[in-house]
């Protein structure tokens, strides 16, 4: 079995597991929700080098446009969040555009600027987003026979399209495509020298990127019924990248791996204490000092320590090396 | 003259993002360390005062004492996690420093509640200024006075000091300021301290005008990468001029549009991405 074949197996293990152990259907479907907004953040920091702090526009953006089209036409459900998803890549091909103008730090700062534009953009036309208060009453209507009015059964049909994705960007990252987006991360003068048009390639991951992760904001406002503001938001952003790097960027299914301990312990502390982004604060320490490849390296190196897990150890190819910083100094 | 009320605002505002955005600047320059905590060091500045003045203690005393504080907490920082962290990759400056604005923020909350509260003007400076037809509240100008002496004081000690000249030569080459014999190790302990000390000084004297809240720090943050990415990072009179330039529009806007204000800001940041990728005076 091959890697990809591989991790596609643990992600529907996980989507079948989280029933089992999960007693809120709603919470198992916030991870399920999470880990493809992760995932599609990977493909920009861990296939394309690109560290975006703009994610939660695009799953913001996702989610207005679904609760829009839900509460403002009687279109299907379906059409809703390919409409969501749309507005993701239209608008993430946009914030590519103009922010890969720049590289390294200035790029990381660009995308977090844009996130602050659509934050107040959201907040500033109330009459369409609801400003403070959200998008509210976003009906959950039917797909096909299928009524989604539980939680459980809501979450089957997340789970169904978030395998679907799952897989649609293993092929992605697998493709030739992806390859290249490897050769743009590791030198990306090199790959332009060998005539890789680079700047179409970065903005390409960033649609496919958008469009993911606009649709599992869709996806969200679904769950709780609201699109609320907090969507939009930095912390939204922020917590995305959060999740990917906490799995790591080796591989996506590192970030299924992020997502799911971010959602899980986030909600568990913030039910004991309220203050518990201090301690989320300080894991992120940890990890960035002794945890560099995140949690799906931990799991890699406890595979390896167990005799009989030796040989199925796979060391993902798509690895980067821990680069020295004189790599960054150029910019 | 509301026109003119909010142009001199809008010094005042443009003023402050200086101090806050240079700092964030400098640091980038010679440490290539993206902070993201640099907000959370503007958050402190102000809640110290707060802290300071709600005890009883001279408003004058207080925005002395807190930068300095700031500072020496950052170079705490420096010199126990981050000096660690610099060989890594950008992706780990920002993870550690992600996480060390979280702290503060919620440190912050804990120590203080999540509402936040005002921190009354001195009594020497609570009265207005008037010119004929034009008043104005005086400790907005302090402000002004205050943050033009420094802002000169500041150019000197990049310009004219010794230290300001291992700084320079520090952004070309850090190697080769060491090879010259000078410890880079307390070079950096001292940059990263100054620049976060700015911006609790920043933070310090904004907290008279906006009041303090936990959740400053964030957009302070924000807005200091707007300043540094229309001014061109690592520039002095880049920080200067956006930082006044953001800070005149946003007052401006406040009385046109004033839902609108802040978005103005970002859309202007659009606008310069567009027509000049390096920022007004970027090198590169």
């Amino acid at each position: 079995m091959n890697r990809a074949s591989l991790h596609f197996l643990l992600a529907a293990l996980i989507a079948i597991a989280l029933p089992l152990f999960m007693r809120s259907g709603t919470l198992a479907s916030e991870v399920l929700i999470f880990a493809m907004a992760a995932a599609a953040c990977n493909l920009l920091l861990g296939y394309t080098g690109l560290l975006s702090f703009g994610q939660g526009i695009f799953f913001g953006l996702g989610s207005y446009a679904a609760g829009l089209t839900l509460l403002h036409t009687s279109l299907p459900l379906a059409l809703a969040l390919v409409l969501s998803a749309i507005t993701g890549a239209v608008v993430a091909t946009g914030v590519g555009w103009l922010s890969i103008r720049r590289q390294g730090v200035y790029f990381v700062m660009l995308t977090l600027a844009f996130s602050q534009f659509f934050y107040f953009l959201a907040y500033t036309f109330k009459d369409i987003t609801g400003g403070d208060n959200g998008l509210l009453n976003i009906p959950r209507p039917a797909i096909g026979p299928f009524s989604l009015g539980d939680s459980w059964t809501y979450y089957g049909f997340v789970a169904v399209l978030f395998l679907l994705l799952f897989a649609a960007l293993q092929r992605v990252a697998s493709s030739t495509f992806g390859r290249t987006l490897l050769a743009v991360r590791d030198n990306e003068e090199r790959a332009r020298a060998i005539g890789f048009p680079v700047r179409d390639f970065k903005i390409t991951a960033f649609a496919i990127s958008g469009a993911v992760t606009g649709l599992a904001g869709a996806l969200h406002a679904l769950l709780i019924g609201v699109a609320p503001l907090s969507n939009i938001e930095y912390h939204m952003s922020e917590s995305i990248l959060i999740m990917t790097i906490i799995g790591g960027t080796g591989n996506l299914f590192a970030s299924v791996l992020g997502a799911g301990f971010y959602v899980i312990v986030s909600d568990l502390l913030s039910s004991i204490w309220p203050r518990w982004l201090l301690l989320l604060g300080g894991l992120l320490i940890v990890v960035a000092l002794f945890m560099q490849k995140g949690l799906w390296g931990l799991l890699e190196r406890l595979v390896e320590a167990l005799p009989m897990g030796r040989k199925s150890s796979t060391k993902s190819s798509i690895e980067a090396p821990i680069q020295p910083e004189s790599q960054g100094r150029g910019i | 003259m509301i026109y003119l009320f909010q142009l001199v605002n809008g010094i005042g505002l443009g003023m402050l993002y200086f101090l806050l955005a240079v700092g964030l600047s400098i640091i980038f320059g010679l440490l290539h360390f993206v902070n993201f905590a640099h907000g959370a060091f503007y958050l402190l500045g102000a809640y110290f005062v707060y802290d300071m003045t709600e005890r009883g203690l001279n408003f004058w005393a207080a925005l002395l004492m807190a930068p300095f504080i700031v500072a020496g907490l950052a170079a705490l920082t420096e010199s126990v996690l981050l000096r660690r962290i610099y060989h890594l990759p950008h992706t780990f400056h920002i993870l550690v420093t992600v996480g060390l604005a979280l702290m503060v923020q919620e440190l912050v909350i804990i120590l203080w509640g999540p509402v936040g509260g005002n921190v009354s003007t001195p009594s020497a400076l609570s009265g207005v200024l008037m010119l004929g037809d034009f008043i104005y509240p005086q400790y907005r100008l302090f402000v002004i006075g205050l943050t033009l002496v420094l802002a000169i004081g500041l150019w000197w000690l990049l310009e004219g000091t010794r230290l300001g000249a291992v700084v320079r030569a520090g952004s070309e080459s850090t190697d080769m300021v060491s090879l010259l014999g000078i410890d880079i190790l307390r070079v950096n302990t001292a940059v990263f301290a100054l620049g976060a000390g700015l911006a609790g000084l920043a933070g310090a004297l904004a907290a008279p005008i906006r009041g303090v809240e936990p959740f400053m720090g964030v957009e302070a943050l924000g807005i200091a990468f707007v300043v540094v990415v229309i001014g061109g990072m690592g520039s002095y009179t880049g920080a200067l001029i956006a930082g006044l330039l953001v800070g005149i529009v946003q007052s401006i806007m406040t009385t046109l549009w004033p839902e609108g204000a802040r978005l103005m800001i970002y859309l202007g940041m659009g606008l310069v991405i567009l027509t000049m990728p390096r920022g007004l005076l970027g090198r590169a």
